[in-house]
């Protein structure tokens, strides 16, 4: 019997290449007389383009062209268009290249296109744009505040759409019987994504065919397809291939259509050799689209034993200058619908109104939705418990979804299929050892040392996405994906799948499942990915859908696969197809193991096809396209444990603990590489990372000399465990993971600081825990201690 | 972000008063000049290399004198732009006799935009007290070698 491969710890087959740079990244490819593009950015926040003098600029030997908004709208070059419509959206158009109006510090004025990417860079400073400085807004608050500044004359009072979920009465109702309302005031701080790699792009016109070629950094080479040729620039989709090779990150910064894929394109036309570009790490901070920040207010009703009844939330996201793919549909469907977490709310409603500021795109960055989502919930949750004087882990235990009750329909809209969340609460409790660290906690704190403990019990709602259903809240595609698995004559396995790996290993991971399914050896598996030329439409990888979507169709298609080459094996051993079966990667008549064909020579007939069944069409391929029929629904329990330096306010974890249920697990290495990655990410939001704009519109925090990244000793060793919950409706049970670990350890980290702080009196403060924060915090409340004594 | 200072030189306020208009004389101290030169009465043009931090880039544009009250302050206007960003800034200067020497005291609030800003607001003040020396030292240096 050959070795199950299925929950294998197998090393990734694609990191040999990453880590000795033999990696194929867009920026590693040279095409013959490829020229270079830099961009003019506006250094101002808002400001009107009075003029444009290029000359200077295209006098420097080696400038080959000058491309303007101008020059872009006069060839028909439309905007870039949004992918998800909410109703009565207030949409203004996005322009790769500015013709009128810059609107955040970054926009695009001009593009060079160069011999080289000096000369470019070079000429970018000898482009003299003379622009009408305008106020600007930064804040959402700000921005909907009265009188505000008007970012775009399409958005009265700069708000993009106003939108509910839930049933408003019923949460009322639920208020005026409460025993206690618990308020907080939240602000889910901007973040910038810091892929490893930068955004890059290289295109290719062949004039003959009047075909385009463009590598770029792409989590779905599909989607940019759609949006560049269908929407953009017009081109028919069987002349525009785009090509996303190895990707060094993307957490969805990497969704998103982007305008300087447009420009090489464009550029490449008209300059007729093939045009790269490649950001600088300080382009990247200000044009690739940011994630988060929300200003919101929660309110939860409450009884006095720790019932939660109702949950009220009140959310401004600032969505930034235009809107990005999938800005409409973050703070909103995946946010929203989220704010039930793992409890029993009789009833939820939510308010959220996107707004426009002139700042970077704001859109689905790692998690989404969900870990501003599950801030909000886990944060007043345990509020709600430090109020009541209860446990925080009591109260989540008290107001737990019961397994007996799935499938479980939540107040806003989604019905989870699954869960068992104690097991996993209680089994991370274990590992901490949890009641003995409270112990100890108490006891340090009368040493003057303070350390925190928080809880998160998220859930998250994933594997985007079932078709029907986000057709209907305003996807403008649906999110199916695509696998055709083809037997080579010689045995060999391609598999073509529309999900895109940046990092996540599908390479390992897919050919495990791969090998199972078709019980051959899992070296002789070969993915191919990120090429609309090869492979069928699919949408790629963002929400935690590789696995439960993009697996579920290979799956499927290498089903096909078995059935085709039983047919084809009874054939050759003249049997009745009833009567075979796939045993040890063999075909054989049941029960009689001699009489039986490999999969070497069931793939070689399929393809010499001299002794071949009537009934069936040569060749051994085949295609599925899965369409999931509901999301899937991870959770766990992250339990986090900081230690505050009272005299500093240095700020610092010491233990994490994570055990989470995504089903079966393909590749424990893998997983635990993404819930590493993760929690690292949450952990850099809540302790690290912010973004900030000043007074006059200027991102200041736009290198790592201010924005801080987390860092190897910022992290510990992780604690890890698993419960394994299938998901009802996909073949092989699999849920997401690729963003678990950073929708809980946010909250579970902000939680930890918190319950630190409790002995200063501090009921919540917002992210990041610097240590100056935290030092101002505790420097404050003992002043007020030492002014009572 | 404010920023003020002041600087000994060992020369009257006369000789300061003229030499800060004199479009030679800022040519020589002025830190980083590749080119100064009068655009009008009291407009200068000038082209500057400055490094803030790890940003380094060739500023271009004009610094005009405002509010000249003979011997005793000056305004200046600063408008500079550059690959890596755009920096304004209002600067006064107030002359003040001490001994045989003059107190030149400074203020300003410079605006910078674009990438300087994002890698190297923090770092400004530093940059510009930095400058602000070396400018004064070699003041008082051409000034006295003159003498």
């Amino acid at each position: 019997m050959a070795e199950k491969m299925f929950g294998k710890a197998l090393k990734r087959v694609e990191d040999p290449r990453f880590i000795t740079g033999t990696g194929n990244y867009t920026d590693d490819i040279a095409v013959h007389g490829m020229v270079h593009a830099a961009m003019v950015r506006s250094p101002y926040p808002h400001a009107k383009i009075k003029s444009i003098d290029s000359s200077a600029a295209l006098a420097l030997p080696g400038v080959i062209a000058i491309l303007t908004g101008k020059d872009l709208v006069g060839a028909g070059i439309n905007p870039i268009p949004t992918g998800w419509l909410l109703p009565d959206l207030k949409i203004s158009a996005h322009h790769a290249i500015q013709p009128e109006e810059v609107n955040h510090v970054g926009d695009i004025v001009a593009a060079i296109i160069a011999e080289t990417r000096a000369i470019a860079e070079d000429a970018v400073a000898l482009v003299d744009v003379d622009y009408d400085v305008l106020e600007s807004v930064s804040l959402g608050s700000t921005a909907l505040a009265a009188g505000a500044v008007q970012v775009h004359p399409e958005a009265p009072g700069n708000l993009a759409f106003d939108w509910t979920i839930g049933d408003a009465a019923a949460t009322d109702a639920e208020f005026a019987k409460a025993d206690k309302i618990v308020k907080l005031e939240l602000r889910n701080h901007r973040l910038v994504p810091n892929a490893i790699e930068p955004r890059a792009s290289l295109a290719e016109y062949k004039r003959a065919g009047d075909e385009y070629t463009l590598h770029t950094t792409s989590q779905n080479p599909h989607i940019h397809r759609v949006m560049i040729g269908a929407f953009v620039m017009g081109i028919p989709e069987h002349k525009l291939r785009i090509v996303s090779p190895d990707v060094g990150g993307g957490f969805g910064s990497k969704i998103f259509q982007y305008p300087e894929e447009v420009i090489v394109l464009f550029a490449a036309k008209k300059v007729n050799r093939p045009v790269k570009w490649t950001a600088r790490r300080s382009e990247s901070f200000v044009s690739d689209a940011h994630g988060r920040d929300h200003e919101t207010v929660a309110e939860a009703a409450v009884m006095n034993d720790g019932t939660l009844l109702a949950l009220r939330v009140n959310t401004i996201a600032n969505l930034g200058a235009y809107l990005t793919t999938f800005a409409p549909a973050v703070p909103t469907y995946l946010y929203g619908t989220l704010l039930n977490g793992t409890y029993k709310w009789k009833a939820i409603h939510a308010h959220v109104r996107g707004v426009y500021t002139n700042t970077v795109g704001v859109d689905a960055y790692r998690g989404a939705g969900r870990p501003e989502a599950t801030y909000v919930v886990e944060r007043i949750v345990s509020t709600v418990a430090r109020e009541l004087g209860m446990d925080p882990v009591d109260i989540r235990r008290k107001n737990f979804i019961q397994p007996s009750e799935f499938p479980y329909q939540t107040p806003v809209a989604l019905q989870y299929d699954s869960g068992n969340y104690e097991p996993a609460m209680d089994m991370a409790l274990e590992k901490l050892g949890y009641k003995a660290l409270r112990a100890k906690q108490a006891e340090m704190r009368k040493q003057g040392k303070y350390i925190g403990i928080g809880v998160c019990t998220y859930l998250e709602a994933c594997g985007l996405a079932p078709s029907a259903l986000v057709g209907s809240l305003g996807a403008q595609a649906g999110q199916w994906e695509s696998a055709l698995v083809r037997v080579a004559a010689t045995g060999v396995v391609e598999v073509l799948t529309g999900s895109h790996s940046h990092g996540q290993g599908h390479e390992t991971a897919f050919a495990q499942v791969v090998a199972d399914e078709l019980q051959v050896p899992v070296e002789h598996v070969v993915l191919v990915h990120g090429d609309t030329a090869r492979l069928p439409h699919g949408w790629g990888s963002y929400g935690s859908r590789s696995a439960p979507v993009g697996l579920s169709a290979i799956t499927m298609a290498c089903r096909k696969i078995t059935d085709k080459a039983k047919k084809i094996a009874a054939h050759l051993l003249e049997a009745s197809v009833e009567d075979m079966e796939h045993v040890d990667g063999k075909y054989q008549v049941k029960g009689v193991p001699e009489r039986s064909k490999s999969f070497f020579e069931v793939a070689l007939m399929a393809h010499l096809a001299h002794n071949y069944p009537a009934d069936l069409e040569p060749g051994l391929e085949a295609t599925h396209f899965y369409d999931p029929k509901n999301f899937v629904y991870p959770f766990g329990t992250h339990l986090a444990v900081v230690e505050v330096d009272a005299d500093t306010g240095r700020t610092k974890l010491i233990r994490y603990v994570c055990v989470d249920d995504c089903g079966p697990i393909v590749n424990p290495l893998i997983v635990e590489g993404q819930v590493h990655g993760g929690v690292a990410q949450g952990m850099g939001q809540a302790l690290l990372e912010n973004t900030v704009y000043d007074a006059s519109g200027q991102l200041v925090s736009g290198s790592y000399l201010e924005y801080t990244m987390p860092r190897a000793d910022d992290m510990v060793q992780l604690e890890i465990g698993h419960t394994v919950t299938p998901s009802p409706h996909n073949p092989l049970g699999l849920k997401g993971i690729g963003e678990a670990g950073t929708i809980a350890s946010t909250a579970a980290v902000a939680n930890a600081v918190i319950d630190a702080l409790e002995p200063f009196g501090v009921r919540h403060m917002d992210m990041p825990f610097t240590s100056e924060k935290v030092w101002q915090v505790i420097h404050a409340s003992q002043l007020a201690q030492a002014a009572d004594d | 972000m404010q920023l003020e200072g002041f600087n000994i030189i060992h020369a009257t306020p006369e000789q300061v008063f003229v030499a800060l208009q004199s479009p030679d004389m800022l040519a020589k101290c002025v830190p980083g000049v590749k080119k100064l030169e009068v655009e009008s009465e009291g407009v200068f043009k000038t082209t500057l290399e400055v490094s803030v931090g790890p940003v380094k880039g060739s500023f271009s544009g004009k610094v005009s004198v405002l509010d000249a009250v003979l011997n005793t302050s000056l305004t200046l206007k600063v408008e500079m732009r550059a690959p890596v960003g755009i920096a304004s800034a209002i600067g006064k200067i107030i002359l003040e006799p001490q001994d045989a020497a003059t107190k030149v005291h400074w203020s300003g609030e410079p605006q910078l935009g674009g990438m300087i800003a994002s890698v190297g607001a923090r770092l400004i003040g530093g940059v510009a007290k930095a400058q602000a020396d070396i400018f004064f030292t070699k003041l008082e240096q051409e000034l006295t070698s003159k003498a």
